[in-house]
């Protein structure tokens, strides 16, 4: 792929229910924030990308009605829709656009406004003669796995919980963050509420009501930059069989994000990813799916993401710093939290993280993943290509 | 804007209604399910015999046409028990909970199968339990015609 | 940058579409795979030799959350990057054109589907109005189409018999498909259905998939090459009276894009076929004023979309006939468009020039 960068971010406020205002004004909130961060105008945008996953909110077409708050209106403007990593793929569908040569400056905005529709609706339009019969919901499937993974790979509910308490506390220093929770403590997730054994209420993500954007940029606009552009040096995608009983241990092979993290790695130059890699912003919808990601990211062996929890190796202060944001457990705006993990991996480049920045950040790591088939995987340096 | 204040709101209210086409491979699976017969469909080229049948592997991209008889006993892969109460999509009211839920590997069959567990007992529910098909008197040709598995002694 | 050289390469190798039925007894997945198959077939390629899947659908018109995923393994994505464009999929062939422009992937599998039979189709697009201001009115697509054609009508009421007669020569000229021929007279006693819109003056919805082939670079398969030459795409605002809906701006913008980067520059003597998505007679008027396409392109010469159409697939559909009118006349161009939304508010275009 040509170069392209990112070369500015913003996010909303992410919260349980953003009532003071309506999604076009939401998408508004971090569509400007990030044009200012890149110190741009709307006219200096020559084509959006929306991600948003419509069916949560009851909505069809949602670009048509908000996509004036993402200045799109009279510009080439696309909804991209792959499930859970709309927001990485609305994302990867920017670069695209901004290194196909026919666009300088390309907006991503994803949104989701889980409190004005019923995502348990959207949940259920699955399969209809399958698992609409018989389902139990993206929880239900989450703890199918994990008890298989759990089995193989000796992990335990005291590792998940260790990543439930390292996601709440990052996001303590994080200001848009939906769930900041300084003080979380392992005890305190195995005491909360039980949703679907072994998953406790607090391995799970919330769901949130918020935006995220960024913007990319072809090489040469970006170049003009100096340093303030966080180029992406390899973006990859992976689809896998649909059917939940289609693939084996899926939390444990995860062959979707392997492979597309291996493409993604070769094309970067990247061998040894915990070493190499600065920080990462993995899509960790449930505190036991980063530690199975760990493995199928190469972050370690398999087998050994127990002990990179409870030896802080992906802390703030560890080798390598994992959400440093939060994460998707500690914000979960779907349509967004695919743009999340980009963003945050972009500002942290930037430099322009505040608070949960991870000093000298130069490769960073971002990653999407929808119901264990779909899988994204951005590497990004400070380097140009 | 004061931030603090909620805004009005329009509240809409969806009913909808769609009708899906199953499909040759689905239709023939389901009826089999509506007489009390499981039938999986085999690839040519990796031999995967594939629950729910389609009519293509994803992986070897060849069509599927080979059937193969899959018997309504198999091995727990996978359980859990939810806690939660789920919507179910095609009537739109709440199914109550808690309720078991398994990955069963059909005896005769590659994938796993997702369903129901009988809960009556949680600590008989263990991976690699055999467990057996508890089927409705009155089916209709749909996955719920099997109410649950239970676990064998 | 020099915006002509960027999508200079990209090829439309083959493709295929299923006949428009109402309904198509058989899946999603079942009529997508039939296109898949046939369109490979077309483009004289195998399963290995696609790098990429670019989809097309909308999750309320096919009752399915992630409704790609329904299609994953009949489009060859199974281990392969996969991505959707929710809108019609000339737009999702543009993002295709982008992906091989930028380098990504040489060789990128297009496929739209779409069943109207499923639902009511228009009570579905009444999700897709302003939640606020119009859906409580009970506004949907066919709503504002009527609005837009009762501003264009005005008092002339000469121009609801020209539509009478450009909608049943349309539906006469249409090759297969689906829905009742009218005589003129028939079109204008047909029930009214968002005035002056009657039910003769409809193109037919029902169920279909469509599927297209891109490569990059040469794409010498049997009877010459056809280069996608141009692209342009665009979203109008959304409420009606935002906009002036007695013209499509919106179209007009993304011709400019698609003729700047093909290098036209006089749209009146460019193409030798026109195929507009036009849903009613008064759209293709203000497609030929958007487009400034001249008299002697000749416009939807199998029927266009009074042939019978399906959500999701127009512009896709109408990308394959307009490759197919031109491939094999070095020189020639032929216009392909696409449109989503209430009234035009999306608009795709895409230049198809024989080599």
């Amino acid at each position: 792929m040509n170069p392209i960068a990112v070369i500015g971010t913003g996010q909303t406020k992410h919260s349980k229910a953003r009532l003071d205002v309506s999604q076009p004004e939401l998408i508004r909130e971090a569509a400007s924030a990030a044009l200012q961060d890149a110190d741009i105008g709307p006219d200096d945008i020559d084509a959006v990308v929306i991600s948003n996953m419509e069916m949560f909110e009851g909505r069809a077409f949602p670009e048509l009605w908000a996509g004036e708050g993402a200045y799109a209106f009279g510009k080439p403007c696309v909804k991209v829709a792959t499930g859970g990593t709309s927001g990485t793929s609305a994302c990867i569908a920017g670069f695209h656009q901004a290194a196909s040569g026919e666009f300088d400056t390309v907006l991503v905005v994803g949104f989701e406004k889980h409190s004005e529709g019923h995502t348990q609706t959207g949940m259920a339009l699955v399969d209809p003669f399958w698992d609409r019969a018989v389902a139990s919901g993206a929880l239900g499937n989450f703890a199918l796995s994990i008890s298989q993974y759990m089995a193989e790979r000796g992990v335990t509910e005291e590792h998940a919980a260790q990543v439930a308490v390292k996601a709440r506390r990052n996001a303590a220093n994080n200001p848009n963050a939906h769930l900041q929770m300084p003080d979380l403590t392992v005890d305190d997730v195995l005491a909360s509420r039980m949703l679907a054994e072994p998953l406790h209420l607090l391995d799970m993500c919330p769901q949130s009501d918020g935006a995220a954007a960024i913007v990319v940029a072809s090489e040469e606009t970006a170049r003009r930059r100096g340093s303030q552009a966080a180029w992406v040096r390899a973006a990859t995608t992976r689809h896998d069989q649909p059917y939940l009983g289609d693939l084996d241990r899926r939390l444990v092979t995860m062959r979707a994000l392997r492979d597309a993290a291996q493409a993604a790695y070769t094309r970067a130059g990247i061998t040894d990813p915990l070493r190499e890699f600065d920080i990462a912003e993995i899509y960790e919808p449930a505190s036991y799916a980063e530690l199975a990601w760990y493995e199928a990211l190469g972050f370690c062996k398999e087998g050994e993401a127990g002990r990179l929890i409870t030896e802080g190796v992906t802390a703030m202060d560890g080798e390598l710093p994992v959400n440093p944001s939060g994460g998707v457990l500690s914000t979960n705006p779907v349509g967004a939290s695919g743009v999340i993990r980009v963003a945050e991996a972009s500002a942290q480049l930037l430099g322009r993280a505040g608070a949960h920045q991870v000093a000298g950040a130069a490769t960073a790591l971002a990653t999407g993943y929808g119901v264990y088939a779909w899988s994204d995987v951005i590497v990004m340096r400070t380097e140009k290509p | 804007m004061d931030a603090d204040r909620d805004l009005l709101s329009v509240s809409l209210e969806m009913d909808l209604e769609w009708r899906y086409a199953s499909g040759e491979s689905m239709e023939r699976f389901l009826l089999g399910v509506g007489a009390g017969r499981l039938e999986a469909v085999r690839c040519g080229v990796c031999g995967r015999r594939y629950l729910p049948p389609r009519p293509f592997c994803g992986v070897c991209r060849v069509r599927l046409d080979d059937w193969v008889p899959v018997a309504d006993a198999g091995t727990l892969e996978a359980w859990t028990v939810v806690h939660l109460p789920i919507l179910d999509g095609r009537t739109g009211e709440m199914r109550p909970s808690p309720y078991g839920m398994g990955l069963i590997r059909l005896d005769g069959a590659d994938t796993t199968l997702n369903h129901y567990l009988d809960t009556a007992d949680p600590s008989r529910l263990t991976i690699g339990s055999r467990v057996r098909a508890v089927w409705r008197e009155d089916r209709r040709g749909a996955m719920d015609d099997i109410l649950h598995f239970e676990v064998l002694s | 940058m020099n915006r002509q050289q960027s999508t200079d390469g990209v090829s439309v190798l083959g493709g295929a579409e299923t006949a428009i039925a109402l309904p198509d007894p058989r899946s999603i997945a079942e009529m997508a795979l039939n296109v898949v198959e046939r369109a490979l077939e077309d483009a004289e390629l195998r399963w290995s030799d696609i790098d990429a899947v670019v989809t097309a659908s909308v999750d309320l018109f096919d009752g399915l959350t992630a409704s790609s995923i329904a299609v994953t393994e009949v489009v060859g994505a199974v281990m392969k990057p996969e991505t959707r464009i929710a809108a019609d999929g000339l737009a999702a062939a543009i993002q295709a054109v982008h992906q091989i422009a930028a380098g990504a992937y040489d060789t990128v599998l297009v496929v739209a589907h779409g069943k109207a039979s499923m639902a009511h189709h228009w009570n579905l697009t009444s999700w897709a109005m302003d939640p606020i201001f119009l859906q409580p009115l009970g506004v949907d697509f066919l709503t504002v189409a009527g609005l837009q054609a009762d501003l264009i009508a005005g008092s002339d009421s000469s121009i609801i018999r020209r539509w009478a007669e450009l909608a049943a020569h349309r539906k006469r000229t249409a090759r297969g498909g689906i829905g009742e021929s009218f005589t003129i007279d028939e079109v204008l006693e047909s029930p009214v259905i968002a005035a002056p819109i009657r039910v003769g003056m409809c193109a037919p919805l029902g169920d279909g998939a469509c599927a297209v082939v891109l490569g990059a670079g040469g794409g010498e398969t049997t009877g010459g090459r056809a280069v996608i030459a141009g692209t342009g795409h665009d979203l109008d605002s959304h409420h009606p009276g935002d906009r002036d809906l007695t013209e499509w701006a919106g179209l007009r913008r993304a011709c400019l894009r698609a003729y700047d980067m093909a290098g036209i520059t006089d749209p009146a003597v460019a193409f030798a076929v026109a195929e507009p998505s036009c849903l009613f007679p008064h759209e293709e008027a203000l497609f030929i004023d958007a487009a400034g396409v001249g008299e002697q392109t000749v416009l939807s010469p199998d029927g266009g979309l009074f042939a019978g159409t399906a959500p999701a697939i127009s512009g896709l559909g109408r990308l394959l006939r307009a490759t197919k009118a031109v491939k094999g006349n070095s020189g020639h161009r032929a216009l392909a468009h696409g449109t989503w939304g209430p009234a035009g508010q999306g608009q795709a275009v895409a230049v198809v020039e024989a080599r």
